[in-house]
């Protein structure tokens, strides 16, 4: 930045290259398996130069999977968990760090033990809960004789039920539960000079219009940085769609994507397509990264603009 | 005249309730093949529901048996499982001993559909019967192992017969491997080659209690079988530089090497018979023939692989109608036509097979072959020990076996003592799975 | 320490319990069931259940092959986080520098992120793929030197490569963020002071970023324990002879595919409660180095 001598430069260039050239590899090999017939791709060794089906192969993977639906789906499961996780994950780290409770740290690592059980590992009894999102309500009401009350008194059975199955709601609440968006905005938060606050009370604002006129603009590149990867992981997600979606129209892409993938543990053949498979992930890849290549380039000249 | 022409009306208006009110019933299926399989399993569906339209059938992929019979568990706990579930060979025990099933053979007789449960070849029925050779689950996608051999690099090599006997395949390979062959034999460990269907060819017991089916308080027994000597002659023979070993982690797997001229022989399920078909090096001329079994060991049947399709319990009476005749349509020699056209795998049915053996469907390529798999499959009568296998954990005992195997061919320990840790620990498994069910008994 | 807080506690407890109430339904409320069948022989398809107390945790503990598992998977975490760390940290220096062309390494840099879990894993099975990759010219020269289908170190290795890749774009991300904050104003006047490039980096940068550099190490750390399923699914299936057998991956097999839930039950409050001693030995003794303001 500062000095301009040629051979730091140079060094400065040839780490970037050789960085660039190794982080793109697997992407290179990608897009030439998704450029080759099935003969081609199944050949040894298998050919480094881009073959010449790349529209054939990009047009069968999209029509077999019918990704037209699955992108809308997928485009709505992204947005919703990006607008939820963002504003859930803000007001829940200025609860924790602008406020001088006893629990703050307490629902602090509640919140942060979220992330050390992976869903694979909870997926079972997560679907019952997704079955019906009321049941945890129900359980507690039955167990403290409250639902035995209402049954006495007013004649009336509760049977609380709420279906999030084959719905975007079903997709979307359990990816904003995660804890990573609160620790991001609570290492941002921490880092907020007492000055500020002091000037806000000063100026008699209360907490809410603090988080809103001072906090959240100062956040623009936090958020944007948010933004960006819980797009990018809700648009791969797999295991929890492939779970609670049975109706194709409510499909999002990284399952169908896993369709097109060969499979390996029958024991029976199926015919390796990876050539469609790669196709597949080409298409599939697009959306996120315009979402990062796009949102880069704001977050970072937002940071150079804000002057602290 | 007002009175009939309320008659009219009301007659109108019935028949058209009536129409109304034929909405096709639904019900679900899951299934786990994937990738070209599984769009032709969503083709049957397709198919079923243009031929009638009482009943609608919803098919869900669900990208592997493995995760077919998990999401199927985890749906089935919250009361939202499917009809009908194509679970496989190793998830079955579970669900036998939870009982939660509506046995095929019972629900085909609760709603008289008659079909003839003889005619399914008893190598694969047997496999998903009770003990009484009632059936539980609809055998539908049955495979079974056989041996892929390249014809003209073994007659370069000076091998003009397939070899029957393992004796005989070492000395082919000791013969391709004189003649430049650089890899004679794509090997890829496989419990269910290496371990089941050798066992059941040569008659040897995996388990005792007949591979457990007459209780749960088996024991396995591989390590003390022919089966040693057998996985000792393939670490030998990898020593010797007769087979490498090649599997889908380490890139080419044992069916695309050979499918690629590389290699000369490789072991594997017939339902690869169409994979090797499609994409086979331009020129190749190959062909399938049955495992060899010791000089001296009377050759037995072989079991299936693959996986049948289960009713499961807690559903409705119009479900259950609607899976009954969907299972029926499957049985149909159209559909078994069907089927073995766009897939690997082989007729479950003695007249399925028979009619398509009439039509010349065998004789020609790329469909001739095939019917070695039949062969082997009904080389002789199922016996106790190659009825088929009903252990719990099974799932782990193979792991167990693979990682057993791995170790010993990375050269860390002999055969013999890898083996032992299997049993031992698959026999943990299998103490596990019994306490699990404990009071229960093998359906 | 921070002095300044604002005093409504009620409105502190509006804000938190939104979160709160989901994580309870999505994650509490399942894991509390998940995590009784630890104790307990849980029959898959419901049909009841034994309680056994500790037993299911007294035979994990006591089987070697576990502790095989957890010494992997510290491996993996512990060379994966270093890795793209490493990586990712210094092309976020060098891209900092802003030299022509930093735009084109900046978006190209990101791009790995962006990619679903099979393509990564079938493109380094291309990649180290022994006879037919590119690592197959290293095996035509030195026969046997790279073999990750038998030699568990080499697939090890190979699977911290394919975790460490898809890291570095999210750490790098985050880096140059981190170091694109730092007002150049500041940077400006440590190099009139006479501050090197090194020296720059050392004194200012670093420190600058350590919050960053932490929040980066607890979330790679926990990921790698937590996240790092696909990757050894689709390349290794936890081979060969368990050479990969990471925890979660174990968890998944046991549990899931094989229908041991108890087991798999208790295995998952293992995890748990390693990654928790690990997270909270790195709040304790690595957050009280980092100076916020």
């Amino acid at each position: 930045m500062i000095e301009r001598t040629p051979a730091l430069n140079l060094l400065t260039h040839a780490v970037l290259l050789s960085g660039l050239l190794i982080l793109l590899v697997p992407l290179y090999l990608t897009f030439v398996a998704a450029t080759q017939t099935l003969q081609q791709i199944n050949q040894i060794p298998p050919s480094l130069l881009p073959g010449d089906q790349l529209l054939s192969n990009l047009v069968e993977a999209w029509t077999r999977s019918d990704f037209g639906q699955k992108f809308l789906n997928t485009m709505i499961l992204a947005a919703g968990v990006v607008v939820g996780k963002i504003a859930i994950a803000a007001i829940t780290a200025f609860g924790i760090v602008f406020f001088n409770h006893r629990l703050r740290m307490l629902v602090f690592w509640l919140i942060f033990i979220t992330l050390m059980l992976p869903l694979e590992v909870r997926i079972v009894p997560t679907y019952a809960v997704a079955a019906n999102v009321l049941s945890p309500f129900q359980t507690i009401l039955d167990v403290t004789g409250v639902s035995w009350l209402v049954g006495q008194l007013s004649g009336i059975e509760l049977a609380l039920e709420w279906n999030l199955l084959n719905s975007y709601t079903g997709l979307i609440l359990p990816l904003v539960a995660t804890a990573t968006g609160t620790f991001l905005y609570r290492q941002f938060f921490l880092t907020i000079p007492d000055e500020l606050v002091e000037a806000a009370q000063m100026d008699g604002a209360g907490p809410l219009r603090f988080l809103w006129e001072v906090l959240i603009p100062l956040s623009r590149t936090n958020i944007a940085a948010l933004a960006t990867i819980m797009f990018v992981y809700s648009w791969n997600q797999y295991l929890w769609p492939l779970l609670i979606i049975t109706d194709p129209s409510y499909g999002v892409v990284a399952v169908e994507l896993s369709r097109l993938v060969p499979d390996s543990n029958t024991t029976g053949g199926g015919i390796p397509n990876w050539h469609l498979a790669m196709a597949g992930t080409l298409i599939v890849m697009i959306p996120p990264v315009l979402v990062v290549v796009a949102m880069q380039r704001w977050f970072v000249r937002g940071l150079i603009n804000t002057d602290k | 005249m007002k009175l009939s022409t309320i008659a009219a009306a009301a007659g109108i208006l019935a028949l058209s309730g009536g129409a109304a009110s034929a909405e096709p019933i639904k019900f679900e299926y899951w299934y786990g093949l994937s990738g070209h399989l599984g769009s032709v399993v969503q083709k049957t569906c397709e198919r079923f529901n243009a031929s009638q339209d009482a009943f609608e059938i919803v098919c869900v992929g669900q990208e592997g048996y493995a995760q077919a019979v998990q999401n199927t568990i985890a749906a089935f706990r919250a009361g939202k499982h499917p009809t009908i579930v194509q679970a496989y060979d190793a998830g079955t025990a579970d669900l036998m001993m939870s009982g939660e099933f509506y046995p095929v053979q019972k629900m085909m007789a609760d709603y008289k559909i008659a079909i003839d449960w003889k005619n399914y070849f008893p190598g694969i029925a047997n496999y998903y019967a009770s003990s009484k050779g009632e059936l539980f689950s609809m055998p539908f996608n049955s495979s079974t192992a056989v041996m892929y051999y390249n014809i003209d690099q073994l007659k370069a090599a000076g091998v003009s017969e397939p070899p029957a006997t393992w004796e005989g395949f070492e000395a082919s390979l000791k013969k391709l491997k004189a003649g430049g062959q650089a890899c004679p034999f794509a090997y890829a460990p496989s419990s269910w080659v290496d371990l089941e269907q050798f066992s059941m060819a040569h008659n040897v017991p995996i388990a005792s209690n007949n591979n457990g089916y007459d209780g749960l308080d088996s024991k396995l027994l591989f390590n003390t079988t022919l089966h040693v000597k057998h996985m000792e002659n393939l670490k030998r023979w990898k020593d010797e530089g007769l087979l490498q070993i090649r599997t889908s982690q380490g890139g080419l797997n044992a069916r695309d090497s050979f499918a690629q001229g590389e290699c000369s022989y490789y072991f594997g399920s017939i339902a690869s018979h169409a994979t090797v078909n499609a994409v086979a090096k331009k020129g190749l001329h190959w062909d399938v023939a049955m495992l060899p079994v010791y000089k001296g060991v009377e050759r037995h049947n072989t079991v299936v692989g693959g996986a049948s399709l289960w009713v499961l319990s807690k559903k409705s009476d119009d479900e259950y109608r609607g899976a009954a005749a969907y299972l029926a349509f499957l049985a149909t020699p159209e559909s078994e036509r069907f089927w073995s056209e766009n897939t690997g795998y082989i007729p479950v049915t003695r007249t399925g097979f028979k009619k398509l053996m009439d039509e010349g469907f065998y004789s020609a390529p790329p469909y001739k072959g095939r019917e070695v798999a039949i062969e082997s499959l009904t080389y002789t009568e199922p016996g106790p020990l190659t009825r088929g296998i009903r252990l719990g954990g099974f799932i782990q005992i193979r792991k167990e076996w693979m990682n057993e195997i791995e170790t010993a061919f990375a050269g860390k320990k002999t055969v013999q003592a890898a083996l032992d840790t299997a049993v031992e620990r698959g026999n943990a498994a299998l103490a596990k799975f019994a306490r699990l069910y404990k009071g229960k008994a093998l359906p | 320490m921070r002095r300044a807080y604002f005093k409504n506690n009620w409105v502190a407890a509006a804000l938190v319990a939104p979160q709160l109430l989901i994580i309870f339904v999505f994650f509490y409320w399942p894991t509390a069931q998940a995590l009784y069948w630890a104790f307990t022989l849980e029959q898959p398809w419901g049909g009841g259940n034994e309680w056994v107390g500790l037993d299911n945790f007294r035979s994990i503990v006591e089987d070697e092959h576990y502790w095989n598992s957890v010494g992997v998977s510290i491996v993996f975490a512990l060379c994966a986080t270093a890795l793209s760390m490493g990586m990712a940290l210094t092309l976020a220096l060098a891209a900092d520098r802003q030299l022509r062309g930093y735009r084109a390494y900046r978006v190209g840099m990101i791009w790995p992120y962006a990619v679903a879990a099979p393509a990564v894993g079938l493109a380094f099975r291309f990649i180290f793929n022994p006879s037919a990759g590119l690592m197959s010219h290293l095996n035509a020269i030195w026969p046997g030197v790279w073999d990750p289908i038998l030699d568990g170190n080499h697939a090890l290795a190979m699977v911290i490569v394919a975790g460490a890749w898809k890291q570095v774009a999210y750490n790098f991300i985050f880096f140059l963020a981190g170091l694109q904050s730092i007002p150049r104003s500041l940077v400006e006047a440590t190099a009139m002071d006479g501050a090197g490039v090194l020296r720059r980096m050392i004194d200012l940068q670093l420190p600058l970023l350590a919050p960053t550099v932490f929040f980066l190490l607890v979330i790679n750390i926990t990921d790698s324990f937590t996240d790092s399923f696909g990757i050894v699914d689709t390349m290794t299936a936890g081979g060969p002879a368990r050479a990969t057998d990471l925890m979660v991956f174990k968890i998944y097999e046991d549990g899931f595919r094989g229908l041991d839930y108890s087991g798999a039950a208790a295995q998952s409050i293992i995890l748990m409660l390693l990654v928790m001693v690990l997270t909270f030995f790195q709040f304790r003794y690595v957050e009280r180095r980092i100076h916020y303001s």
